[in-house]
């Protein structure tokens, strides 16, 4: 199996404003492999949820190429990118996003349901993975009956639970206390021990450590790409 | 996704907010509810006007002065035209018409029949000759009805409905006893069965006279009315022009005249009741129609208020895998439930509402089957026609934008 899970090849995001343009990317490439775990860092606007929202697939590059495990994601089609973020791709946002009326069961299920796999099956899958992140005790309660630290960890096993190439977290300790913050980051080390591929955004240096690579941007251009060694 | 998840994720957002959900499909449902209930009262009507009223199947008819008149320039002009009905017209009908059987003659009347110090009013009364004698062929409960011979003497006998019986008499046996008619003692030979009412209208408040006895009083100068009874039930049509012609042939009138006498038959009357009350039927349909244009343009705004609303949850369900047709089809399923469920709670209503008119008034009411199918598949396409654009609407939005509301 091919050990290069994402291929970025200089990237442009481009915004039309009418008069003017904004490249929210300038020519971005970058490598990511199997099991790595990437910290994206930059001041605000540097581009960093944008360069996250084209590797999770929820958005195309206006020039470029992407190959995410080999499959050119720069030229699929709606239902074709609906399918990468469904199997290929687990988000974590700093907002959680969890369907608030669901119970955390029923928001684990959600991209099972979506990949079309049976009831039985997916409700065994869902508890697995609630399990994996310590919440087999709290598998019908709904967001509002949970802590925040919980909630996103509700969100990482709703990720994880289709079994992803790629974990991507775009701050998710952003809305926590620090308390919490380590409880997730903790979870973030843990699950890399175990094969996970991550990449996460943040703005606190002290996320950044947990990171094996760090990657820099500026003005929508990578800065600078330093770590233990991962960049080949 | 599988419809089935599809349906289920639509269902529980329905179930989720109750409220919302009711007062959504109310408007469908007073709609479908008016509409049901209309059907089912005129269906109801029907089936009662051409079973007892018209008597339809039945192979008599009847030729009177006027025929079913249904406008008031009609009326007008009958009152002009129309000539009487005299026992040389049933003589002829008798001698010429080959379809026809039996030719009865009879007249209507009200009264107030007496019995000692009792009395009561606005009965109606019935003389007959021996032929519409036969052609009724009362169901006589007590004693008898009338011979051949009491009918041609023009004897003073008579027979009674239920109801009149039941009021002159009470407990007493009435056979044998004389009942006054215009100063004059009428013996009562029998009591006819009870036949309840139609719409509310006794069946049983009649006095029947031989027409004979009837003449003497009166004399035979007035227009008379003729029961025709064909020889064949199927060949109705044709006995009807027999005695159209043989009438139009008496009467001289040239072929492009009018009939200037009236001919009444159980299809002639259930038509002239079809046509009322499909005037009714399209003034229900076209309250339906604005109420269904209503309601699913109230329902297009709910769904695309509901659309706004959960534009985050859209973006959630994208970003974990949802296809823009899985989206599209969570929201017109919704739509299509709220639609259909107000179809079904307006059947039900509108079901309701006839059986309790039913239960409580003389009125008929029907409940066909076909009504209900009807309105959940009318109201289904409503759910499409009107859940199309939100739903396309929600499955266009753009995933990130969406996930990005509550940013600003
Ligand atoms: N839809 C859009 N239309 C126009 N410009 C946009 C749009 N989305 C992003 N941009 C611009 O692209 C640039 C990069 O935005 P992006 O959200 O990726 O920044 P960021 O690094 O995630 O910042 P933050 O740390 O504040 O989240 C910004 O200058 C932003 O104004
Ligand atoms: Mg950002």
């Amino acid at each position: 199996m091919n050990d290069i899970l994402l291929d970025l090849k200089d990237i442009w995001k481009t915004y039309d404003l009418g008069a003017t343009s904004v490249h929210a990317l300038g020519g971005v490439s970058f490598e990511a492999r199997r099991n790595e775990y990437i910290a994206i860092v930059g001041p605000s606007g540097s581009g960093k949820s944008t360069l996250m929202n084209l590797i999770g697939c929820l958005d195309t590059p206006t020039k470029g190429r992407y190959l995410l495990n080999g499959r050119p994601v720069s030229e699929m089609d709606d239902n074709e990118l609906a399918r990468a973020r469904n199997e290929e791709i687990g988000f974590v946002f700093q907002t959680f996003n969890l369907l608030a009326r669901q119970t955390a069961q029923r928001n684990v299920e959600l991209p099972l349901v979506y990949s079309g796999m049976p009831r039985s099956e997916r409700v065994e899958r869902a508890t697995e993975a609630l399990e994996a992140v310590g919440l087999g005790d709290r598998r019908h309660h709904r967001p509002n009956e949970l802590s925040g630290g919980q909630r996103q960890r509700v969100a990482i096993a709703r990720a994880l639970v289709t079994r992803p190439s790629l974990l991507l977290a775009d701050e998710p300790t952003g809305n926590l206390d620090t308390e919490m913050g380590r409880e997730i980051l903790s979870l973030f080390d843990r699950l890399h021990e175990q094969g996970n591929t991550i990449i996460l955004v943040t703005h606190n240096p002290d996320v950044a450590k947990h990171a094996r690579r760090v990657v820099s941007l500026l003005d929508g251009r990578i800065e600078s790409d330093t770590g233990n060694g991962a960049r080949r | 996704m599988k419809r089935s998840d599809g349906l289920r994720v639509a269902a529980a957002s329905l179930i989720e907010n109750p409220l919302r959900t009711f007062l959504t499909l109310l408007g469908i449902a007073m709609g479908v509810t008016a509409v049901i209930f209309v059907v089912s009262m005129i269906e109801g009507l029907n089936r009662y006007m051409g079973e007892k009223v018209a008597k339809v199947g039945s192979s008599s008819f009847t030729v009177q002065k006027y025929g079913i008149l249904t406008s008031h320039t009609e009326y007008a002009e009958a009152r002009r035209r129309n000539r009487g009905i005299r026992h040389e017209d049933a003589e002829a009908i008798r001698r010429f018409a080959s379809d026809v059987e039996r030719v009865g003659i009879q007249r209507g009347w009200g009264v107030s029949p007496k019995y000692g110090s009792r009395s009561v009013s606005d009965v109606q009364m019935l003389a007959q000759d021996y032929d519409a004698y036969l052609i009724e062929s009362p169901d006589i409960a007590q004693g008898r009805g009338f011979s051949q011979g009491e009918v041609q003497r023009g004897a003073l006998v008579c027979y009674l409905g239920w109801e009149v019986a039941d009021k002159l008499f009470e407990n007493r046996d009435p056979v044998g006893r004389k009942v006054r008619l215009w100063g004059r003692g009428f013996v009562v030979n029998g009591v006819a069965k009870k036949q309840g009412s139609i719409l509310g209208h006794s069946q049983d408040n009649f006095v029947s006279i031989p027409l004979g006895a009837f003449e003497k009083i009166f004399g035979s100068r007035r227009s008379i009315n003729l029961i025709v009874k064909a020889k064949d039930p199927l060949r109705m049509e044709e006995a009807v022009d027999e005695v159209r012609m043989v009438l139009r042939a008496r009467r001289h009138l040239r072929w492009d005249e009018e009939d200037n006498f009236g001919v009444i038959t159980p299809d002639s009357l259930m038509s002239f009741w079809r046509k009322l009350t499909q005037m009714i039927f399209s003034v229900a349909l076209f309250v339906v129609g604005i109420s269904l244009v209503v309601g699913g343009i109230v329902i297009m705004n709910i769904m695309l208020l509901t659309v706004v609303e959960r534009t985050r949850e859209i973006g959630v369900r994208k970003a974990i895998g949802a296809r823009q047709k899985d989206i599209r089809f969570q929201f017109l399923a919704e739509s299509v439930m709220l639609c259909a469920a107000g179809g079904v709670v307006g059947v039900g209503l509108g079901w309701l509402l006839a059986y309790l008119v039913r239960t409580i008034t003389p009125l008929p009411a029907a409940f066909p089957l076909w009504a209900p199918i009807l309105a959940v598949v009318v109201t289904s396409a409503v759910g499409i026609f009107f859940g199309l654009y939100p739903a396309r609407t929600a499955a266009d939005l753009n995933p990130i934008e969406a996930l990005g509301r509550e940013a600003c």
